[in-house]
């Protein structure tokens, strides 16, 4: 009996650490799901040329703020949503203040579909999609292989000169 | 294998066992919660929470006509605690205590009342230096908070607080810096 106490006793402990990383790891979506093309909120849903990462990362994914990723729908690895919040200071005392932005995977777009708010910041989608767009414009962000060629046009997208 | 079943069962025994809170015990926890607070160190203040805390504040600054509401979960207490750690003056009194552990033993609600002393920043102006404010803000709170047993230790479970803020000038008030 001896002989299988080392190897029970490794794996309760290696049992042990992946239970406690499933239950403690964060969700947040794959990499291929924000990799994926913004789409403008336009008749067409024009790409905006930018990666949803690219968009988020130009924003500095919203300074301060905490940042939490939730799937309205578990069994839907294809919608997501952002939560950003804060705690401000404001005249009355301190103010919870948020954005929740959903995102959705339409074919090798993905959708802002939902923007729930607090009553500082818009929740209209065309809106917040310009203002989303703001940083990597100024920036000059990286687009998508698609925007890189000559011709390649996007949602408010600069043209090269 | 009868021992891996063993270490097994020995193991689940352990996660399912069930401590009964007694009032010393909460007490002494609310102790310790008190001095996490006065270290203003975020990390063992935020290990005093469980998972699924969450705190309601009702908070009355002073000159205001109305109240400030929110209800915040673990994780941002936990990045305001982490912004807690910025103050170099601090002061907290826990002016009463009230413990009721429930009957079945598992949980207990504490009353107590503070007077927290702190630097009062003007929050439309990024300050340069710690010292770079006027008033000094003493609120006055209330907490309720619920307390139980979370993976075999003490943890606040949710707290309910209502804080009444009064300014006063910073030549009145001496707090040593730390």
């Amino acid at each position: 009996m001896k002989a299988f106490a080392g190897p029970a006793m490794l794996l309760v402990l290696v049992g042990g650490y992946l239970v406690h990383r499933s239950l403690s790891k964060e969700d947040a979506p794959s990499r291929a799901f924000v990799e994926l093309e913004l789409a403008a909120e336009d008749e067409d849903h024009s790409g905006t040329c930018y990666s949803l990462s690219t968009v988020l990362i130009a924003n500095g994914v919203f300074g301060n703020a905490l940042r939490t990723w939730k799937t309205p729908d578990e069994r839907n690895e294809d919608k997501w949503t952002l939560v950003l919040e804060a705690v401000q200071q404001g005249p009355n005392g301190p103010v919870r203040e948020y954005r929740n932005f959903t995102f959705e995977k339409f074919g090798e777009q993905v959708r802002l579909v939902d923007v729930e708010a607090s009553e500082e910041y818009p929740t209209d989608i065309e809106e917040n999609i310009d203002k989303l767009l703001e940083a990597p414009h100024a920036r000059k962000s990286t687009p998508v292989d698609r925007c890189r060629k000559d011709g390649g046009t996007g949602y408010q997208f600069p043209k090269k000169k | 294998m009868r021992v891996l079943a063993a270490i097994l069962l020995a193991t689940s025994a352990l996660a399912g066992c069930s401590r009964e809170l007694g009032r010393q015990q909460v007490a002494e926890f609310i102790d310790q919660a008190d001095a996490a607070a006065r270290k203003r160190f975020a990390p063992e203040i935020c290990d005093l929470r469980g998972k699924n805390f969450t705190m309601q504040l009702v908070f009355y600054a002073q000159d205001a006509n109305v109240p400030s509401e929110m209800e915040i979960t673990r994780k941002l207490y936990c990045q305001q605690a982490g912004s807690f750690s910025r103050l170099r003056q601090y002061r907290l009194e826990r002016k009463s205590i009230d413990i009721d552990i429930a009957t079945d033993r598992k949980s207990a609600t504490v009353t107590a009342e503070y007077v927290e002393t702190m630097p009062f920043y003007d929050p439309w102006r990024a300050p340069v230096t710690p010292d770079d404010f006027n008033h000094f803000q003493v609120v006055e709170s209330r907490d309720v908070s619920v307390v139980g047993i979370e993976d075999g230790d003490l943890k606040f479970l949710s707290t309910e607080t209502e804080s009444h803020q009064s300014l006063v000038s910073k030549k009145e008030v001496k707090i040593p810096y730390d």
